[in-house]
């Protein structure tokens, strides 16, 4: 097992120093500059900031200067058009604030979804089934930058219950709106998922045995059919606590909310190349990690994989 | 639940979202765009735009970081609420010589920075030597160029001096092209005709010879040769100019110091800036976020870290308290400054926000209490503009189209006023709602006594008639419509950044030359920074986009686009129209120098390198509670007399007044 996660972890840091490489020379491709405005800079001006930042460079010294900085000492460098922020000092703020709204949207996500689920598979073809499963096809197909502003028209535009947007902290009411826009997509599939996993547990054997022994319905549900049904379920939130963890473009957008996201959108519109290398590489390095605990939690899961 | 709860609760949940979507058309009756609840304490929440890019006022050019730099640092002026004129801030007058080529500031002496050191004019001398270094980059550094020699230390270019005699070589012995000396660079004798014997503003009579120091004296010689300090540009100078080359042989360079700008601290509390040219817009400028006065110590202390809120150190109305980026930077009133008992708010938080429908919404529930210029979208205007708390007036900036003049068919003068003739622009106005057609490149209404110069008027007729005298005859069909068949079309392109207003603008533009000249012009929408970067290159055919804010309250702000070729983006450079304004600067009486800008101003409309669209607007929302806040053209606050009101009989029920007071 040590061995497998050690031979995960050494494939990570190649993939993670092409994923810089590629972001680099896709910053390096885009026209356009972090400084460029509406008149044009007189010239000595212009060559004053590039070298200012070090852009008069050839390419290779930048490209080295960039890598070398991120493997010497894990440092991605200055922000160019934030002056004098450093880009893991960013990344240290916005992180708390994305990771905080992810997991509550996973958390809500995971048990709106499940119980949803797991009712409508009991109740199958019941009101409650069509019920569930009508507001998951919504929630599947109405995207979050429709929802949330529908959220925001109903919640806080005419009810003035609950803050439209911006961070409040955390914990704090502004939250409510962003974790629910950002968890119904999630919602809706887990729901789904859950359902047909479930269906599928009760209608088999064992669960008639449980049944057929005596057992109460509650212990059957809980003990015995939810973790069978819900083996699909496991499968689909690794990567999707990864995606909610490293910062959701749109619904922080919509929320104004200070997370990576938000700078992530920021920084490629401005041309920010430090700070859209080291959130690329964050992310990157994210989504390895959790895919690494998929696969972990799988081979702990089926002995199988662990040979491969 | 029964069947009959469950539909019961759908019904519920639909009435819901109906009584919410009602509630915000019958919201239409009321007087104010949401609600109308001061904040509990006596703090002003306000959404300037974007996150700043830095708290250093030397940093950025943007207006969003203009606004918190205003209620950060002070300058030697301060924009007027209403007017933007200049007003004294920590110069408590000032005088100007008779040309307007040289000022003397006189600063209180109560002026200091937030940590209680005072600011004296060698603080001002240092912040504007290093508003200028190269180590800076600043990209404002331009508006510092009227001063002596700033321009020269900034691109850091070198003078040329006689090893021998010790003489430096002089600029207008080369070329023919530098304008006459002004005042501040000829010879000091005799004194009385450089300065006005008459009292200044504050009735204390000054001469120059008061303080006539060494450095005066040398500012007060002619200006000298500097050539580029970089080898291989200065190489290139010398073999286009054999004279100079000639000259220069034997010679020493000696770079350009900050030490030999035109800005002295004569005495503690005095300064005195000289220009290389008269610029009676000068005193306007120095309001400007460039300016203003920062702490060396602290600066030299933390290098870039010193605007971090551990380390900053300010010199205006309010001080950092808390800055988190992306989410809000709190400034409260700082008791070190001169003015304190003026500065009525506690504190003002700066929400960093760019979305325009999130930043109403944010205003609607009433978490803030004013928002920045533009923000309401047009689709809402409809609604907006007809509540009280909705601010409205005109706009020292103009939209206009940039016309890639290098390339035919757009080359041709007569084909490039063609294109300006078929576009109905009172029509686009309307339908803009907002903003006023504009005929002239300068905004209309904004500088007062301006005789501002008339383009062409909407006129298809004369378009057409236009491009057949080019050479691309427009024949009416059957129909009553129009073709060009000879005209090149895929030689002209519209391009704009992606953004839905200019998205409208570039359609409204293709359907109108469509119609009135049977050209159809491809449209090609482009991020934003590629658009700047393809535009600035000319690497575009034909139209492209263009915007432009004052940066001070001239003409002469918008005439200097086209003041230098390489820069505006059309290509277009004309020697006679760069004279007129050299001309009109140098003009002393105020009158006399419009004149010949609006004279300048209809040369370069006659040209044609661009198509004026229209004078933009000012227009926002701000709660009736918040007073002292005025729509002036600029979008430009001085912060320290915006104040909570309580008493509801004192709001703003519509747009204040602009007039003085």
């Amino acid at each position: 097992m040590l061995r497998f996660i050690v031979r995960r972890l050494l494939v990570t840091i190649p993939t993670i120093l092409i994923v810089i490489t590629i972001t680099w020379g896709l910053i390096k491709l885009a026209p356009g500059n972090f400084y460029s405005g509406e008149k044009r800079l007189p010239p000595a001006i212009e060559k004053a900031i590039r070298e200012k930042y070090g852009l008069d460079k050839p390419w290779y010294q930048q490209y080295g200067k960039t890598l070398w900085g991120i493997i010497r000492h894990g440092d991605f460098g200055t922000s160019l058009r934030y002056e004098g922020q450093s880009v893991n000092a960013i990344i240290r703020r916005s992180l708390p604030v994305s990771a905080a709204i992810g997991i509550l949207a996973y958390l809500l996500a995971l048990i709106g979804g499940i119980t949803a689920g797991s009712i409508a598979a009991l109740k199958q073809n019941s009101r409650w089934d069509y019920m569930s499963m009508t507001l998951a096809m919504l929630g599947i197909s109405v995207p979050n930058f429709v929802l949330g502003p529908i959220l925001v028209l109903v919640f806080s535009l005419s009810l003035y219950w609950l803050p439209p947007s911006r961070w409040g902290g955390f914990p704090s009411r502004n939250l409510i709106l962003p974790v629910i826009t950002l968890s119904a997509i999630y919602m809706a599939y887990i729901a789904r998922l859950a359902r047909a996993g479930m269906l599928e547990v009760l209608r088999s054997d064992y669960i008639r045995t449980a049944r057929a022994k005596g057992l109460s319905e509650k212990d059957v549900l809980i003990k015995h059919a939810l973790r069978g049904g819900l083996m699909p379920v496991v499968s689909y939130t690794g990567p999707a606590l990864a995606f909610l963890l490293t910062g959701t473009v749109v619904v922080e957008r919509i929320f104004a909310l200070p997370g990576l996201g938000n700078y992530f959108i920021q920084a490629s519109l401005n041309r920010d190349e430090p700070l859209i290398i080291g959130i690329v590489a964050f992310i990157a390095i994210t989504l390895l990690l959790m895919n690494l605990l998929v696969d972990i939690a799988y081979a702990y899961l089926d002995p199988r994989v662990r040979y491969h | 639940m029964s069947k009959q709860k469950q539909i019961g609760m759908l019904f519920l949940l639909a009435s819901i979202a109906f009584a919410a979507l009602s509630c915000s058309v019958a919201a239409n009756k009321e007087p104010f765009f949401g609600k109308t609840v001061p904040p509990e304490r006596n703090i002003f929440r306000y959404v300037t735009g974007d996150e700043p890019e830095s708290l250093d006022p030397a940093i950025s050019n943007g207006q969003p970081e203009a606004r918190i730099y205003m209620a950060l640092y002070d300058g030697l002026v301060e924009y007027d609420a209403k007017t933007l004129e200049p007003r004294p801030a920590l110069a408590e007058r000032w005088q100007g010589n008779n040309d307007s080529s040289e000022f003397k500031f006189f600063l209180r002496h109560n002026g200091r920075f937030s940590n209680g050191d005072p600011i004296d004019a060698r603080d001002f001398v240092y912040s504007f030597r290093r508003a200028l270094a190269k180590e800076t980059a600043s990209r404002n550094a331009y508006l510092a160029y009227y001063i002596k020699y700033a321009q020269a230390f900034n691109e850091q270019r070198v003078f040329v001096r006689d090893p021998q005699t010790g003489q430096f070589l002089i600029a207008k012995d080369f070329d023919d092209q530098t304008p006459p000396e002004p005042l501040a660079g000829t010879p000091l004798e005799p004194f009385k005709e450089e300065y006005p014997a008459a009292a200044d503003q504050a009735g204390v009579g000054h001469y120059a010879n008061e303080h006539n120091t060494e450095f005066h004296k040398q500012m007060h010689t002619p200006l000298r040769l500097t050539l580029p300090g970089d080898a291989k540009a200065r190489n290139k100078a010398l073999d286009a100019n054999p004279k100079l080359k000639a000259a220069v042989e034997g010679k020493e360079l000696v770079p350009v110091k900050a030490e030999d700008i035109g800005i002295e601290a004569i005495d503690e509390y005095t300064l005195r800036i000289s220009l290389v040219q008269a610029a009676p817009f000068f005193t306007g400028l120095l309001a400007h976020q460039v300016f203003r006065v920062v702490p060396r110590n602290v600066v030299e202390k933390y290098g870039s870290q010193w605007t971090q809120p551990q380390n900053i150190v300010t010199s205006g109305p309010f001080k950092v308290k808390t800055w988190r980026p992306y989410d809000k930077l709190v400034v409260e009133r700082d008791p070190m400054n001169w003015d304190v008992a003026s500065v009525k708010l506690d504190e003002i938080h700066f929400y960093p926000m760019s979305d325009n429908p999130t930043i109403m919404n944010l205003y609607k529930v009433g978490e803030i209490d004013a928002v920045l210029n533009h923000t309401v979208p047009n689709a809402w205007l409809e609604v907006v503009r007809t509540k009280q708390d909705y601010m409205d007036g005109p706009e020292a900036a103009i939209n206009y189209l940039l016309i890639n003049t290098l390339h035919p068919p757009m080359n041709d003068v007569r084909v490039r006023k063609a294109f300006n003739y078929a576009i109905d622009k009172p029509a686009w106005s309307k339908w803009r709602k907002v903003t006023k057609p504009l005929t002239a490149f300068t905004p209309e209404g904004i500088f007062p006594g301006y005789p501002q110069p008339k383009g062409d008027q909407f006129n298809p007729e004369e378009g057409r008639r236009l491009l057949g005298e080019a050479g691309y005859p427009v024949i009416q069909k059957p129909d009553g419509s129009f073709s060009c068949p000879k005209f090149p079309v895929d030689q002209v392109e519209f391009i704009y950044n992606t953004q839905e207003s200019t998205k409208a603008m570039a359609e409204f533009m293709q359907a109108q030359w469509k119609q009135n000249l049977g050209i159809t012009v491809t449209l090609r929408n482009m991020e934003w920074r590629t658009f700047l970067n393809v535009r600035s290159r000319m690497e575009y055919k034909g139209f492209a986009r263009g915007a432009w804010g004052a940066d001070y309250m001239d003409p002469f702000t918008f005439l200097s686009l086209f003041y230098t070729g390489g820069e505006n983006g059309t290509g277009w450079l004309d020697p006679k129209y760069v004279t007129m304004l050299d001309d009109a600067n140098r003009m002393l009486d105020p009158k006399k120098r419009y004149e010949l800008l609006a004279q300048a101003e209809k040369y370069l409309i006659d040209a044609q390198p661009m198509i004026p669209i229209d004078t933009a607007a000012v227009n926002f929302v701000k709660k009736p509670y918040v007073k002292g806040m005025y729509p002036n053209a600029g979008s430009l606050y001085p912060w320290k007399y915006v104040y909570i009101e309580r008493d509801p009989s004192k709001w703003d029920y519509g747009t204040p007044s602009m007039t003085a007071d």
